[in-house]
């Protein structure tokens, strides 16, 4: 004997009345307009260049030998100094740089800067001997002094031996003799190599914009659901001919659709939907369906407004950390790719941020895909139980 | 169709080691009210959970207009309303909009919810959202919603609980009209009052087990005694007296009594339905 009614009229109804729903109720209705804004505006305020230099200051070196450096050195803008207790009372802050008509000048902390002067940064200082250039050019050993701030990172230390090598080697064209004459320096980048590409500040914070719709989207699902657990609607309906997988389906493909819009919206006020739109709206079709499994576990715990906030909370703090781990390319630790909106996250970075198509994402979209199953099937199992146990 | 719309054998479930329901057994049968008397936690709502397919029973079996849940569920709740207790409307709707969006569940197009509202007395009120309603009008909501797809077999779990005069009177007026449509129905209360003016028959639950399912006025006589008290006005008071119904002078002292000047009042002594379920229970339908 065929139903009375078909599962798609049963679903297609709850999924209208849930969307009705989810458009009156004002709080939510309001947070979520007001998230997107938000998340629009914060992204065009944020700063799309990258800062790819560093501003190396120099004592004891010919101008000459600055345009030398200049030329070699990517990435590094020497700034000369007419003396090494200069560049080191301003490496050490005691004094500040100001650069006008061509000069650098160094004024005292705290007083009057030059006018028509610009700022200028110095958190490393090269301070070479006076007779620099003469002693590598007859091959004698010679000392620089390599003055950093307390902040500067080891790597850059290191780095500013290997330019006075570099410096050494411009000014004289010889090489600085080295103790382990015949061993070469060999580099081996391990994945993919992201020097001269760097993110910039709002490229960084795009994924965790997307996600923060994603999350909305997951706290007005969880609570509807709550209160339709709450209220025992849900028992009402499932004395009609709705079952409990028609009810269960339409809660996932209501908050799958209303996630999808949003996220959707937002990416085209980013304009972050090309160059692979199809390729993006995957992802996040498939981020929506995870987040609304999630949905359902947090509804299915929560008992009210404040319990069902708690657990969204709960769930959203370990699903947030790979959006802000995404802010750092190459910092996420093997515990961080483990969780399920880590593919999420990384396939957004990698096609809206390095171009990566189809074959280069296919990794985050099987384990997308393999996560959005495993959630969306806990989340209905859960779910099912605690309607049932009504 | 079948004879009975319901059909209920040896039902039984428990919640861990407390059974709730035990071995109960009745039938109802189309344009029948049958009210489902006992007190709070006696088994009335399990079982009717039990009969909207909301709870597996542990045992028994259960036959709905000729159908049985395990295999033709949604075929059963496609004829049935169900009237909860609790008030579980969706609030941020309106009550034309519960109508609608409960009819499509039934896949009812066109459903006619303005004439549905005005004969629960909410014609004026359709476009309102529930939260803005009285407890009263809810419950008439909640009727109306039981109705939505005119059911040949009604549960209503307390119907009238709560409710003003007025109120409860539209509703009682409601379900006789269902029964006289062909419904069947299956009411569960513990107002006495109401089992007594609605039911063609009472069955008395408590503790999980039936102990009487008859029609009210069959217990009345079966437990009641045949006698009534008359009142007659003398010269110096009132005077006072039961006379047993099969006693032969009764009949000439009831004659002499309408014919006097002085008569007040008959009344019969049939016991009430509250006072029967003490008698067959051990306890009162309160609490």
């Amino acid at each position: 004997m065929s139903r009375p009614v078909s599962h798609a009229t049963v679903i297609a109804a709850i999924v209208r009345k849930d969307l009705a729903e989810y458009g009156r109720d004002r709080l939510w209705t309001f947070l979520t307009v007001l998230v997107i804004i938000v998340v629009v505006a914060l992204f065009w305020i944020l700063p799309d260049d990258v800062e790819e230099s560093i501003n190396a200051g120099i004592s004891g070196l010919e101008p000459t030998a600055l345009v030398t450096l200049d030329e070699s050195e990517e990435g590094v803008l020497p700034i000369s100094f007419e003396s090494e207790q200069d560049l080191r009372s301003v490496v050490a802050g005691d004094a500040q740089a100001w650069s006008t008509g061509g000069r650098t000048l160094v004024v005292a902390e705290g007083a009057e800067p030059p006018p028509g002067g610009e700022r200028v940064d110095v958190s490393i200082g090269l301070a070479f001997p006076p007779d620099f250039v003469e002693a590598t050019s007859a091959g004698r050993a010679t000392d620089v002094t390599v003055y950093v701030d307390g902040a500067v990172p080891d790597e850059i230390e290191n780095a500013m031996a290997s330019l006075v090598r570099e410096i050494a080697f411009g000014v004289t064209g010889e090489p600085l003799p080295v103790a382990n004459d015949g061993v070469g320096e060999t580099f081996v980048v391990l994945g993919e190599d992201r020097a001269g590409n760097q993110v910039s500040a709002r490229e960084g914070f795009r994924p965790i914009f997307v996600f923060l719709i994603l999350m909305m989207e997951m706290f007005v699902m969880a609570s509807l659901i709550a209160k339709e657990i709450q209220d025992r609607t849900v028992t009402a309906v499932l004395v009609t001919p709705a079952t409990v997988g028609d009810v269960l389906a339409a809660k996932g493909i209501a908050g799958a659709l209303s996630g999808l819009v949003q996220a959707v919206i937002v990416l085209l006020a980013i304009n972050s939907l090309s160059p692979q739109p199809l390729l993006i709206l995957t992802l996040m079709l498939l981020g929506s369906v995870m987040i609304s499994g999630t949905a359902m576990l947090a509804g299915s715990s929560g008992k009210d407004f404040m319990s069902t906030l708690f657990y969204g909370m709960a769930y959203m703090v370990p699903l947030l950390i790979p959006a802000f781990a995404a802010l750092f390319p190459g910092t996420a630790s093997g515990w961080v790719r483990a969780l399920p909106s880590f593919p999420l996250v990384q396939g957004l970075v990698d096609v809206t941020t390095y171009g990566a198509g189809w074959s280069e994402t296919m990794g985050e979209l099987s384990a997308l895909l393999a996560w959005c199953v495993g959630l969306f099937a806990l989340g209905f199992v859960v779910l099912r139980r605690k309607v049932e146990s009504l | 169709m079948a004879d009975q719309a319901i059909e209920v054998s040896a039902l039984s479930y428990s919640y861990g080691d407390i059974k709730a329901v035990d071995g109960v057994s009745f039938s109802v049968a189309p344009g029948e009210i049958l009210g489902f008397l006992g007190p709070n936690g006696a088994g009335k709502s399990t079982t009717i959970k039990m009969l909207t397919g909301q709870l597996q029973p542990e045992s028994g079996s259960i036959r709905i207009l000729g159908m049985s849940h395990a295999d033709q569920r949604e075929h059963i709740q496609a004829k049935m309303g169900v009237c909860f207790e609790e008030k579980n409307l969706y609030e941020a709707m309106s009550g034309e909009e519960n109508l609608r969006f409960f009819a499509s569940l039934f896949g009812i197009k066109g459903v006619d919810t303005d004439q549905m509202l005005r004969r629960v007395g909410l014609g004026d009120r359709a476009g309102d959202r529930v939260a803005k309603y009285s407890k009263g009008m809810r419950q008439r909501l909640m009727m109306a919603r039981t109705l939505v797809n005119s059911p040949d077999v009604l549960f209503l779990d307390e119907p009238t609980d709560g409710l003003d005069p007025v109120s409860a009177k539209a509703i009682r007026m409601l379900i006789q009209q269902e029964a006289e449509r062909g419904a069947a129905v299956l009411l569960t209360t513990h107002d006495m009052h109401e089992a007594d003016e609605l039911s063609d028959r009472v069955a008395f639950i408590s503790e999980g087990r039936l102990h009487a399912v008859d029609a009210p006025e069959n217990l009345k006589l079966q437990f009641g005694e045949r006698s009534v008290k008359v009142r007659v006005r003398t010269g110096d008071g009132v005077d006072e007296r039961a006379i047993a119904l099969d006693d032969s002078s009764a009949a000439d002292f009831l004659k002499s009594a309408v014919e006097s000047d002085g008569l007040m009042t008959i009344h019969t002594e049939e016991a009430t339905l509250e006072a029967i379920f003490i008698e067959m229970t051990g306890r009162g339908l309160e609490g």
